[in-house]
Parts: structure tokens; sequence; C-alpha cells
């Protein structure tokens, strides 16, 4: 098995689930660029680079916003995920069952299998948009919440159905045509914003000799900070910043790449996301967002966010291509991984049979196109939702025991549910939801921050009461 | 061994033929229909050279 493909297979896989991961199996820095370099190159990052610009975004807010938000997210890849992956070397689920206990795990398993479907929802979705360009069938407008045509539904269908089935028997075969594709596709990528760029250049009849010039260009074609779409908020430098930062925060705050990470020789090797962060999460997003300034530069009245009429029109064929693939490779996997989530409920289950089922509904919610073109909302949200045991991790890594509490009690004292970390959990999605229903959808984008917070502290003072009403007998001590 | 090198090279080859042409394109030294037949013609000699050799690393 290669190197680089090992890390993101030992996450779906079965080694070393309920063991720390021996010395003999850490993997080099190198396995680590690669696997973070493919993951976040995909589909979905040519649906959120023009939602930017749906938001009204501005060229200084856009590019400035995603350096900070991205190097934020590498420091909490460093500094939060990687100490602890490093130390420990255990997978999220195992670190989480000794803490909270094997039934809040699995209450976890299924907010965490929900969630992937979604996401995976909207890779098929953003594939569906390639197959449009083939059959000419009526496609989804930003603001329908919908499916709008036959075409559409069955377009969605066959995708859906076609990944589902490969990710049913395993998702090894895509895992290596994802491989195979990562180089060629972080190029196209890059290729449709330079393509989108002297598109620009053409039609508005730009003179450009310098660097200054494109960034004029940039101020005053393609992100110019106008009023946003209809029904989106308006994204300021804060809020493409907090977007970068949290759009993976499952995996950074909220620990999910503990399972990752346990594989690296040192704790630094967290750095090797900033090659998904600045080649998937700048350059694609930037890419991306020039193809969709473009489209509404020649029809202002065609907002639809189709990622794949998009890269036909910037790259032909390849364009297409890239689309399918890049929302194949990374649909399949996180289908894969929702149902291994959703087996670890139902433990005697056919893995096969319930990766088929959890196909389906990602399926069902990707012909819903509302999925897709509010793809920021959901990200934030899915960021939230997993967050605060992020936060129980870390406390129960370095605070607790520095309190003179025990780590690990669930484990310790043999109990199936730690109240004190599921209380943590959701009291503090229950505040940071009701606080985005009275406040408003932008408090969406940062509310994960004081989060955080209110998860750590909620969990200290708990635990504190939790520890001493189910104290431990002699031998558990 | 002698023709998996000859294959990387070739694959690595593709990946500067996928990526020149956007660059000549963006310097206005290509038309776009060019550049996207270039691409093509590029992404399918990549996945076709490149597919034995990385198939095989990854077992």
């Amino acid at each position: 098995m290669d190197k680089e493909q090992q890390p993101q297979q030992e996450q779906t896989g079965s080694e070393f689930e309920r063991e720390p991961v021996p010395q003999s199996r850490l993997l080099g820095f190198k396995s680590f660029i690669g696997m973070y370099a493919g993951e976040h190159t995909a589909g979905t990052e040519l649906a959120i680079g023009p939602l930017f610009v749906a938001a009204g975004v501005s060229a200084f807010d856009v590019v400035v916003g995603l350096i900070v938000g991205n190097l934020l997210a590498v420091l909490s890849w460093i500094f939060l995920c990687a100490p602890i992956a490093t130390r420990a070397r255990l997978t999220l689920y195992y670190q989480l069952e000794k803490i909270c206990g094997r039934k809040l795990v699995t209450l976890y398993d299924l907010a965490n299998g929900v969630m992937f479907c979604f996401l995976a929802g909207a890779m098929v979705t953003v594939s569906a948009t390639a197959l449009g360009v083939w059959f000419d069938f009526r496609m989804p407008a930003l603001n329908d919440w919908f499916p709008n045509s036959v075409g559409w539904v069955l377009a969605v269908l066959a995708c859906g159905a076609m990944i589902s089935v490969v990710a049913a028997y395993g998702y090894q075969i895509v895992s290596k045509v994802a491989n195979v594709a990562a180089p060629w596709m972080v190029l196209v990528f890059i290729a449709f914003g330079l393509i989108g760029l002297r598109q620009f250049i053409d039609a508005t009849g730009t003179e450009v000799n310098n660097l200054s010039d494109v960034w004029t260009l940039a101020k005053t074609h393609i992100w110019r900070g106008a009023d946003p779409h209809p029904g989106r908020v308006k994204f300021t430098f804060w809020h493409v910043a907090f977007f970068a930062w949290f759009c993976n925060m499952a995996m950074h705050i909220g620990m999910s790449d503990l399972s990752v990470l346990r594989f690296a020789k040192k704790s630094w090797y967290g750095v090797a996301s900033g090659t998904g962060m600045f080649l998937g999460h700048f350059l694609a997003w930037l890419a991306a967002s020039i193809l969709y300034a473009f489209q509404i530069h020649q029809d202002p009245g065609n907002t639809s966010v189709l990622p794949g009429p998009l890269a036909y029109q910037a790259a032909g064929l390849t364009g297409l291509i890239c689309v399918i693939i890049a929302g194949w490779t990374t649909a399949n996997p996180t289908i894969y991984r929702a149902g291994l989530a959703f087996q670890a409920i139902i433990p005697k289950s056919s893995r096969f049979r319930v990766t088929l089922v959890t196909g389906a509904i990602a399926t069902v919610a990707a012909m819903f196109p509302a999925l897709a073109m509010r793809l920021l909302d959901f990200v934030a949200l899915y960021g939230l939702v997993l967050m605060p045991m992020g936060a129980v991790v870390f406390v129960d890594f370095w605070v607790i025991p520095k309190l003179g509490l025990r780590r690990s009690y669930a484990e310790l004292s043999g109990r199936q549910f730690n109240w004190a970390a599921g209380a943590a959990w959701i009291v503090t999605l229950a505040i940071c939801l009701t606080t985005v229903f009275i406040v408003g959808n932008w408090i969406l984008y940062f509310v994960a921050l004081p989060g955080w917070f209110i998860a750590s502290v909620i969990y200290i003072v708990l635990s504190r009461i939790y520890q001493k009403q189910v104290p431990l007998s002699a031998a558990q001590v | 061994m002698r023709t998996t090198t000859i294959l990387m090279i070739v694959s690595l080859l593709a990946l500067v033929a996928l990526f020149l042409p956007s660059i000549l394109f963006l310097a206005g030294c290509m038309a776009l229909t060019t550049t996207k037949w270039i691409m093509l013609l590029a992404t399918i000699v990549w996945f076709v050279t490149a597919t034995p050799w990385m198939w095989k690393q990854t077992g």
C-alpha cells in the first residue's frame, strides 16, 4: 500500500482502531502533503468560489481573508489537532469513546454520518452539473431549493447511483483513481483561473502590463464588493477569513484528523495541511470565483452556480472531466465514511447495505439544489455541529489533568455516557444555534469561536461535578 | 523499470502540456480553442501514462 494513501485509508480502514499506532507504522511528511492536497481540492471548491462572488465580496477581502483564514486553519491543525494526535496516536472515535463512553459516541457517529451524507450530496450535485452540459436539460438557479426539471433529477440519480455502488464495493479503486487524478486536477483548477483572467482582460479591454493592472482588474470587475445577490449574506474580510478557517473545523478544531495525523512522526507535520488550504481553498476557490464572475459579466441575469457549465466554458471537455472526477473522487470516500459512521451505530448491519442506503440518502439530498447553492451555510453548520466534541477532546487531554481531575473518565469509570461531555456538546450547540436564530444568519460564520470556549468551560465545570458524582472504585483508581 | 521511467517522463511532460496552454492563453499567445484541445490531449496522455506507474505505487 502506498504511503501517500495510507493515512486516508487508515482513517476509514480497520487497522489500529482501538490501539495506538505503533512506531513502525508511522509515516513521513511527504505522505501528508499528497493526502491534504488531494482531499481539499474537491468538486465542492467549484461551488464555494462562485458563492463568494454571489456574496458580494471585494478583491482585498477575498484575497487577504483567504490568506489569513487558511493560515489560521493550518495553525489549528498544527497546534490543536496534531499534538494530541502524535501523543495519543488514537482515532477520534476511540479517543472520544474513552472520554465520553460508547453511547455518547454513538450519538456523535449519527451526527457525523448525517453531515457526511449531506456533504456527499453536495458533491453529487457538482458532478451532475457536468451532465447538464452534455444533455442540455434545465439546471437549478442560484435561489432554487427544489429540483426544477426531470433531466436534473435523472442526472443526479445517475451520478448518485454510480457513486453509491462503487462506494459500497469499497472505495479502494476510486482512491487509486483519485491519486492519479490529484496532480492533474490541481493544475486544471489553476488553469481555470488563468483562462478566466484572460477572458476578463479581453472582455473588458483592460490593458495589463504588470501585477498592479491585474489587481485593478480584480477590484473593478471580478470581486467588485457589490451588493450580494438577494437572500445572501454580504461577505466582508471577516466572513471570508472565518469561513476559510472554520470550513474544515470538524477536521482540525473538531479533531476528526486525529485519525489521520496519528500516523505522523512529528506534530509539525500538521503543516502539510497548508497544501490543501493554499491549493484547494485559495487557488481553486479564487479560480472558480473568477469563472463565475466572468459568467455574470457576460450575462448579469445568469447567476446560477453550476460548476459543469463554468468549467466547460473555460477548459472544454477537460473542464467537464475535471468536474466529474473531482465530484466523484471526493463524494465516494465521503459516502463510505458516512456508511462506516452509521454502521458503527448498528454494528451487525452489512457495510454494503448501509453504504448503499447512505448513498441513496446523499443522492436524494443532492436533488435539492439548495444544498449546493447554500453550501457556505451548510459547511459552516457542519463545522459547528462537530466542534464542541473537539473542545472536549482538547480540554480532556491538556486541561483536565492540570485541574486534578482524571482524563478519559468514561473508560476509567466504565460508564457508557459521560453526561459532562454530552452536556458540553448539546448545550453549546443549543446556545450557538439559538444565537444564529436570534441574531441572524451572518453570525453562523463566527459563532463557532465563542462556542469552542463555551464548550470547554462547560466541560471543565461539569467534569468536576461528574467526577465527584461518579467516583472511581479502588480497583479503577 | 525502463518502461516505468519512460512513462513517468511522458506523464510529467503531459502535465506541462496541460498547464502551459493556459499560461500562453493568458499571455495572449494562444487561442482558446487551441488551448482547450491541447489540454484535452494532455489529459488523455496523463491518464494513459500516469495510471500504470501510479497505480502500481498505490499497491
